[in-house]
């Protein structure tokens, strides 16, 4: 019985040194937390590619490059002795294959440390990509993970999504960047609201065409411009819409939180309106069997720069007059995007579905399959009222 | 603090115990398996109907349990339709409800092994949870209800707490339109609403232990409308958060709303993992009200004392569990129990007040 006693205490000691701690915790410092990552079209770099030219393959077709942007703990420490030779706070890299699972555990064979995915914020797509392969396909692995969060926002890029995680300023990392970019909806309206995974799982079940943020970039500089249509039916890209075109969607949505619309008056100089509120409400329509929508819009704002300096913007009549100038030129840029949607591309982005399905759902229920299709011939009118409210600190 | 002997819980624990039996598993995939069946964005008003059904069949429940004052569904319906009879209806009770025990054991693995513990094999998982239910089941109803008691505030604090952040989230248009389709998808939607309130049926166990059986029926109603509520604001923040499609998309759509947003500043930024670790203790909470009616069963079925039933349910318990192969399977046993559920607890409290009433009213006998 003692000897028993004393070999349970034993087996009870040694198993505090043999399973102390959680039962699969890995230290993080082991391991690779990358921030970002970017599907591209298959083109393997050139290390790549001498890497196989000496024999390091597997069994893949090079459909597309996923780069990882990986966000090291160690430059951190590092950072403050080499003051001189700036450290990059990030570091890419690149592998093609055609599984993006695959391609994941396949940089374990590059790299000392595994990668996690836990802290992914930002992926993006480059628009080339996009057009070849169906977006339910390429976003199928994040979706399914169950490291990625579904709050990782998603982008599209119109060169190639590597140059995206590139930045000339060596103390950022670009994934962080471009996360952070998206809380800018109270500067301008060209910041759409972002689509994160979740979302994007929605929309791509719901087979409605839809848009993503594009990504523009040169050098290590990036720019939010416009956004990239994935058609529902096929789930893949087919065009753009610029930036103008992406204010005015958040005119119709009224979701914009600030901005600017800014044009010329009757002798040819600028001025500019500053949006204080903005407020928008679609109806639908059914007669017969004709849909039509009609929106109106409202909106608060402040006359904030004017180079007119004959008129006086604090006289009624000059406001009135420049809040005309403001909502002809609100309305062109509305008629601009309701051409790209309606004759261009063909597809209902701006949410007119939505507003169908709630008013007519059986109406609805008979057009869904081919909306864009119908969208592209219905009838839509605005009612733009622009109220320039104050003239700012100086009165002349 | 004074520590009662006997096996009698006031009527504030009754509440409790309800709500914490009926409050489970269901709350991680009700969303998906509304809207599956119902396909509208209406599935807030099957809940709804759905709970006054149960509310409603609780009552008969209560009122039948009521006749017999400490005597548990066990004795009682030996009473009523003969030992034979009543002992097999007592031996379906008790294998539903070690089933619904052992399933939701699995279910805690499973989630516990997808976002939490990573790696850990199963039964490192289920083992010690099964044991620690064992443990609290050994100190008798009393000794289950102050635990509940406790993990009760907490669990819900945080579940609204995180219902709560998730608002950002939502949007109202992914409810609408409201009754899109006509009323056709809400009575679809009723069969899945009606299964996430299995559980309730302890309250015929439970009327027996009360210090004031006469108080039953305000212990259900409390019991039975604190889960309503609850299940209710899931289905409305999850579908109004994520959308119709991207619901019926996700494995475990509550989670998935809350790994759907991150909140800098606050104590946690990632909402899944507090909500996760809370929710463990209410289906731990959930488990033993199940293991603790199953023993408890047992012993007065078959006469014998509980201590050792408690015992020998452990590994019965556990190949309930490990019964399932995939995740398929798992939730292909969700659906029977729910379907168990309705045949026995919709079924056998109904004609067991007929039975009763034919007996007295016609037969004049003295039951």
């Amino acid at each position: 019985m003692y000897r028993c006693k004393n070999l349970l205490t034993l087996l009870l000691l040694s198993s505090l040194v043999v399973t102390q701690g959680c039962w699969s915790s890995k230290e993080i410092e082991d391991l690779s937390v990358y921030a970002g990552l970017a599907l591209d079209v298959g083109e393997r770099p050139e290390v790549e590619r001498n890497l196989e030219r000496e024999g390091a393959t597997y069994y893949k077709k090079n459909l597309l490059t996923a780069t990882i942007q990986i966000v090291p703990i160690k430059s951190f420490e590092r950072q403050e002795k080499s003051s001189e030779k700036q450290l990059l706070k990030y570091s890419n890299l690149r592998l093609t294959g055609d599984s993006v699972f695959e391609i994941m555990r396949q940089y374990s064979t590059r790299r000392e440390r595994p990668v996690i995915g836990h802290h992914l914020k930002v992926i993006v797509v480059s628009t080339k990509l996009a057009q070849q392969n169906q977006m339910d396909q390429l976003m199928d692995f994040v979706l399914r993970d169950n490291d990625i969060r579904p709050s990782c926002r998603v982008f599209l890029s119109k060169g190639k999504a590597y140059d995206t995680f590139i930045s000339n300023q060596p103390e950022e990392v670009p994934a962080f960047r471009i996360n952070s970019m998206t809380q800018n909806r109270y500067r301008t309206n060209k910041v759409m609201k972002d689509v994160n995974l979740t979302q994007l799982d929605g929309l791509l079940h719901s087979q409605q065409s839809f848009l993503l943020q594009n990504i523009v970039s040169t050098k290590g500089e990036i720019e939010f411009s416009g956004a990239g249509i994935i058609k529902g039916e096929t789930s893949k890209w087919i065009g753009d819409l610029n930036q103008e075109n992406v204010e005015s969607l958040s005119w119709i949505q009224g979701t914009g939180q600030g901005g600017v619309i800014k044009s010329y008056d009757w002798r040819n100089k600028n001025i500019t309106y500053e949006i204080k509120s903005m407020h928008s409400k679609t109806t639908a329509k059914l007669q017969g069997d004709a849909i039509s929508f009609h929106v109106a819009i409202e909106s608060n704002g402040r006359l904030i720069e004017n180079w007119d300096t004959k008129e006086n913007p604090s006289e009624l009549a000059y406001l009135e007059g420049a809040e005309k100038v403001f909502e002809e030129r609100l309305t062109t840029m509305l008629d601009h995007l309701m051409r790209k949607m309606q004759s261009k591309y063909k597809v209902d982005v701006a949410g007119f579905g939505k507003v169908l399905s709630i008013k007519y759902p059986k109406k609805w229920k008979s057009v869904k399959d081919n909306w864009d299709e119908v969208f592209s011939q219905v009838p839509v009118t605005f009612e733009v009222k622009l109220t320039i409210t104050d003239f700012g600190s100086s009165t002349e | 603090m004074f520590i009662r002997n006997d096996d009698k819980i006031t009527t504030t624990q009754t509440s409790i115990f309800i709500t914490d039996t009926v409050l489970g598993a269901g709350i991680l995939t009700l969303p998906r398996g509304v809207i599956e069946a119902a396909k509208t964005p209406d599935v807030w008003l099957s809940v709804l109907l759905g709970g006054f059904i149960v509310i409603m069949v609780t009552m008969v429940m209560v009122k039948l349990s009521q006749q017999f004052p400490n005597h548990t569904v066990y004795q009682y319906s030996k009473r009523i339709v003969g030992t034979i009879p009543g002992g097999i209806l007592g031996v379906c009770l008790i294998g539903y409800y070690i089933i619904i025990a052992g399933f939701e054991v699995r279910i805690f693995a499973e989630i516990t092994m997808y976002y939490l513990l990573e790696g850990t094999p199963i039964w490192a998982i289920i083992i010690p949870f099964i044991w620690v239910g064992t443990y609290i089941c050994f100190g008798g109803i009393n000794a289950i209800a102050r635990v509940f008691q406790i993990i009760f505030p907490i669990s819900i604090f945080i579940l609204v707490l995180s219902y709560f952040l998730s608002i950002r989230l939502f949007d109202i248009d992914n409810l609408r339109p409201v009754l899109g389709e006509g009323v056709l998808p809400v009575f679809k939607g009723l069969k899945s609403t009606v299964l996430i309130f299995t559980g309730c049926e302890v309250i015929m166990t439970l009327v027996a232990h009360m210090q004031h059986p006469e108080r039953a029926v305000r212990a259900t109603f409390a019991g039975i409308g604190i889960p309503f509520v609850l299940y209710l604001m899931t289905v409305i923040v999850v579908v109004g958060g994520m959308s119709v499609d991207s619901v019926m998309n996700s494995t475990w759509p509550t989670i998935d709303l809350l790994r759907s947003f991150e909140i800098t500043g606050l104590i946690f930024e990632r909402f899944e993992f507090p909500f996760l670790v809370i929710w463990m203790m209410q289906l731990f909470c959930n488990f033993t009200s199940f293991y603790f009616n199953a023993s408890l069963g047992i012993s007065q079925v078959f006469r014998l004392k509980i201590h050792p039933v408690i015992f020998g349910l452990i590994p019965v318990i556990f190949i309930t569990t490990m019964l399932p192969e995939r995740i398929n399977d798992v939730f292909k046993l969700g659906d029977t129990i729910g379907k168990m559920g309705i045949f026995l607890f919709f079924l056998v409290p109904v004609l067991l007040t007929v039975i009763l009433l034919f007996r007295k009213k016609v037969l004049n006998h003295h039951v």
